[in-house]
């Protein structure tokens, strides 16, 4: 494996298997997209599960939904394309070498992401397994109650059990990839910060926003097959 | 031996420019997400009664045109090789192409479920005390 020592601090190392700076920098991009694209692998069949019972169970998914506030969605919806936007800036911060502007980007991310975490435990996830609407074995007892409570037509206990094992399967699952990201931002800020050998372009930057991305993608996805089902 | 990128330009003399996605094309892209989002609240919330397919479609086909932004400019496979456009392209084409399975399920009946609903005829035992609808509840049919 080839050291990380350079004679030029700030330039980027040309590893002795690649020709030249453009095709090591192309594979690096080409193994993320490799990665993402086995992450689309892991999220496409849930969606594809949701998409079937969804078609299966319109009329008693769409009463379940309505204990979803499309609100709440619409601005975690709108933090999570802010900090997409602020990624891409910090991206292009780093190619021009203005740090300072890259990490306050990097920041402002991190606190959206965060942002988007507290929204969706405080308003939507903590209510409702407070009262035992979540993928539990008293569901059927609980739901019910927890509809007519929000003034609510109550769908099906059955179907609407269905629909919360994907809501709660699916958000987590993106939720968790948020969660990561803010480890990985962090991480990234704390190479950067120490001008640590790793960091010697932007690449390491467009990298982590790729992944970035990648998680804001699903969510615009998720916001309308969740939140916005239409009436059957 | 590892070589830096500037000594390695002076050997070779050929480079690698990366492309610097301008602050101006990257708000335009933002306040395109954020016009795709209102128009989908729009047609889903207050927008005309349409038939449910219909309003499927339309949700579906922003969120495509909204990833469509994000992948092109944000992730800036717009500007990288073909080789990255195939990766890129070809991985979200292949999720969508999960939905032909949808047909095989379109056009043929179910499997019964045991279990699933009660009611129906199934081989597990209905008399769960955690499995019964409170008598005191309303369901909407």
């Amino acid at each position: 494996m080839s050291s990380h020592e350079s004679t030029h601090p700030d330039a980027p190392v040309v590893y002795e298997q690649f020709e030249d700076i453009g095709q090591q920098q192309e594979t690096y991009v080409l193994g993320m997209w490799s990665f993402l694209v086995n992450e689309t692998m892991f999220f496409a069949p849930l969606f594809f599960v949701y998409g079937l019972y969804t078609w299966k169970h319109h009329a008693d998914f769409y009463l379940a939904h309505a204990l979803l506030d499309w609100r709440i969605g619409g601005i975690n919806t709108f933090i999570l394309l802010m900090s997409s936007f602020a990624v891409a800036l910090s991206v292009h911060y780093a190619q021009k070498g203005r740090t300072r502007a890259q990490l306050n980007c990097l920041w402002f991310t991190i606190a959206c992401a965060a942002a988007f975490i507290w929204i969706k435990l405080q308003f939507e996830w903590i209510p409702k397994i407070s009262h035992g609407v979540f993928p539990n074995p008293e569901f059927i007892q609980n739901y019910p109650h927890y509809a007519m409570e929000h003034g609510v037509p109550a769908a099906d206990p059955y179907k609407a059990r269905l629909y919360y094992s994907l809501y709660f399967a699916i958000t987590g699952l993106h939720a968790l990839h948020v969660a990561i990201g803010i480890i990985v931002f962090l991480a990234l800020i704390y190479l950067i910060k120490k001008k640590s050998s790793l960091i010697t372009d932007y690449i390491p930057t467009e990298m982590v926003g790729l992944y970035w991305h990648f998680v804001d993608l699903v969510w615009i996805f998720l916001y309308p097959l969740f939140y916005l089902m239409p009436r059957p | 031996m590892a070589t830096t990128h500037h000594e390695h330009h002076d050997d070779h003399g050929h480079d690698h420019a990366h492309h610097v996605i301008p602050i101006s094309l990257l708000m335009k892209v933002f306040g395109g997400l954020i016009i795709g989002m209102a128009l989908t609240v729009y047609a889903a919330i207050f927008g005309p009664k349409m038939p449910v397919q219909f309003m499927w479609l339309i949700a579906m086909l922003i969120a495509y045109a909204k990833a469509f932004l994000v992948v092109q400019y944000f992730m800036g496979v717009k500007y990288t090789t073909k080789l990255v456009k195939a990766f890129a392209y070809g991985g979200f084409f292949w999720a969508t192409l999960l939905l032909i399975m949808l047909t095989d399920y379109g056009t043929r009946q179910w499997e019964p479920v045991p279990g699933w609903t009660p009611g129906e005829e199934s081989a597990l035992s209905r008399d769960l005390e955690i499995d019964r609808v409170p008598e005191d509840v309303q369901i909407h049919h």
